[in-house]
């Protein structure tokens, strides 16, 4: 990346806000947000740290493990860029921070909650992205 | 402060019919219901002076006003969270009546979501505004269709509370029952069977083809005055006791993942305390609800979010057909989303009047008293309406 402007990564809708995120998977890592002022993780970006008000925050690389709080397949209508049937989770990383990702892959039987799943990254297209699997 | 409860009244409702295809434009719809709703209140388009509606709704005021021959509009507003957001252009009306910035505020919603275009489509998240990048987040994942959105909540719901999906199919075959009764219906003299539901295929598991609204063409409005101006009207008034807004700590639209609770509940049990709070009721007092069902199992933690059962329960109360015309709380006689229409609510809001005139086609006897709910999983909106 030569351009400064550039934002890094191929994430087709982003903002500044989240460009972090998509950028670390580039290098492989998965990122969430610490937030300088009190120490908080927070999952789903934001500017502001809804426990103390900083908007000072750093990023900080998850180990890519935890267990599925919960899940869904999805069916219908056909999804652009995924095969259905098509399983994802929403997992409580070790951190206690939770994320939402894919798990294609996964066979929809044998998801359950409490399940433990690792993160596998992956490139879709141009995009660099991951998925949970199974442990 | 100034209170809004029993201060205005719906005096008037209209609605198209609801198809797959209406054949005329949106502002078409929106121009005969608005038309529809002002005759049946016995009011001339000339007084109408305030509208409101939903921002996704694609009509504007001023071209509504101009199709009516409308004289001089001073109130408008819109109220975002799309399906969650149904009763907040109610509230809006109560408040600007009451407070004296509007005396005739239409209520619109109007659209062509089946014909022209479809919700349950995989969304596109461009330009990236504050919710797209969060729907591009989710996207990510290939969590794109409200129905996947709301499946990772209900599975959750299952999982906490024992509901299956044969609980899910008792609502879903309640719904269409009450639908083949009403001639409205889009599914009139269609009812199913638990063994239907079952059958149906899956959209995202665990929420089948049966248990997703459907996507229609319609348009629905209402007339709102003061309560004093609609007891001298030729309907029976119906009083907006309570109007509410709820969006607490942690809502996200339809991916508030990250909270302690991920269930469509936080949001129903904040405007259930106002509402509570506002009118001066409680669950008890209430003899009949229009619970939002874009998906029907997302009515069981409503039944427990506005007090009606404890947490957890509510696929006992739905099983011990406390929803039946005659039990405990019966809901959604008009068929409900998944029976009558996708009207983003409204349609259910126009079924809460009918009851409310004892003029529905699935009368619960001797009403009074009745909740009205919009789309939970996101910030959402309610109120109780109520006649004499």
């Amino acid at each position: 990346m030569t351009d400064p402007n550039a934002k890094g990564h191929n994430a087709p809708c982003s903002n500044r806000d989240f460009d972090f995120f998509y950028r670390g998977l580039e290098e492989g890592k998965l990122l969430v947000q610490k937030c300088t002022g009190c120490g908080q993780l927070r999952g789903l970006p934001s500017p502001g740290c809804g426990h103390c008000g900083s908007l000072d925050w750093e990023p900080v690389a998850l180990s890519g493990e935890g267990e599925i709080y919960s899940y869904v397949t999805h069916y219908h209508p056909p999804l652009p860029g995924f095969a259905v049937p098509h399983p994802m989770a929403v997992v409580a990383m070790d951190e206690g921070v939770r994320l939402l990702g894919a798990m294609d892959g996964a066979d929809p039987a044998h998801l359950s909650i409490g399940q433990r799943v690792k993160t596998q990254f992956v490139r879709r297209d141009a995009v660099a992205a991951f998925r949970f699997q199974n442990v | 402060m100034t209170s809004i409860s029993n201060k205005t009244a719906i005096a008037g409702y209209g609605a198209t019919e609801f198809s797959k295809n209406s054949g005329r434009s949106e502002l078409r719809l929106a121009v005969e219901a608005t038309l529809g709703a002002l005759a049946d209140a016995g009011i001339e388009p000339a007084e109408v002076d305030g509208m409101s509606t939903f921002t996704m709704d694609n009509n504007s005021e001023q071209e509504i006003f101009r199709a009516i021959g409308g004289r001089d509009l001073t109130f408008f507003s819109r109220i975002p969270q799309g399906g969650g957001g149904t009763l907040g252009p109610v509230q809006q009306a109560a408040m600007a009546i009451t407070t004296g910035i509007a005396n005739v505020v239409v209520v619109y919603r109007a659209m062509n979501e089946r014909s022209e275009y479809r919700f349950g489509q995989p969304m596109h998240s461009l330009p990236p505004t504050s919710d797209n990048v969060v729907f591009a987040y989710h996207g990510f994942a290939g969590l794109m269709t409200p129905a996947a959105m709301m499946g990772m909540m209900m599975r959750r719901y299952m999982h906490e509370s024992g509901a299956t999906s044969l609980d899910f199919a008792n609502y879903a075959v309640l719904a269409r029952k009450h639908a083949s009764t009403n001639p409205k219906a889009f599914f009139y003299g269609k009812p199913i069977t638990v063994e239907e539901h079952q059958a149906s295929r899956m959209i995202a598991d665990p929420l089948h083809l049966l248990d997703c609204c459907q996507e229609s063409d319609g348009g629905v409005a209402l007339v709102i005055v003061s309560a004093e101006r609609a007891r001298d009207l030729r309907q029976k008034p119906v009083y907006i006791r309570a109007a509410a807004m709820g969006s607490p700590k942690g809502t996200v639209s339809l991916g508030g993942f990250y909270k302690d609770n991920i269930l469509p509940f936080d949001e129903c049990a904040a405007a259930a305390r106002q509402l509570y709070a506002q009118s001066g009721m409680s669950p008890l007092d209430l003899d009949a609800a229009i619970l939002y069902d874009h998906f029907g199992p997302s009515v069981f933690p409503g039944l427990e979010a506005y007090g009606f059962c404890a947490k957890g329960e509510a696929k006992d109360f739905v099983k011990d057909g406390n929803l039946e015309i005659g039990g405990k709380l019966p809901i959604n006689m008009h068929g409900g989303q998944l029976g009558e229409a996708y009207i983003h609510g409204m349609n259910g809001v126009a079924e809460a009047v009918r009851q409310l005139r004892r003029t529905a086609a699935n009368q619960v006897p001797n009403v009074r008293n009745m909740l009205v709910t919009a789309g939970s999983g996101l910030p959402t909106t309610a109120a109780i309406l109520g006649v004499d």
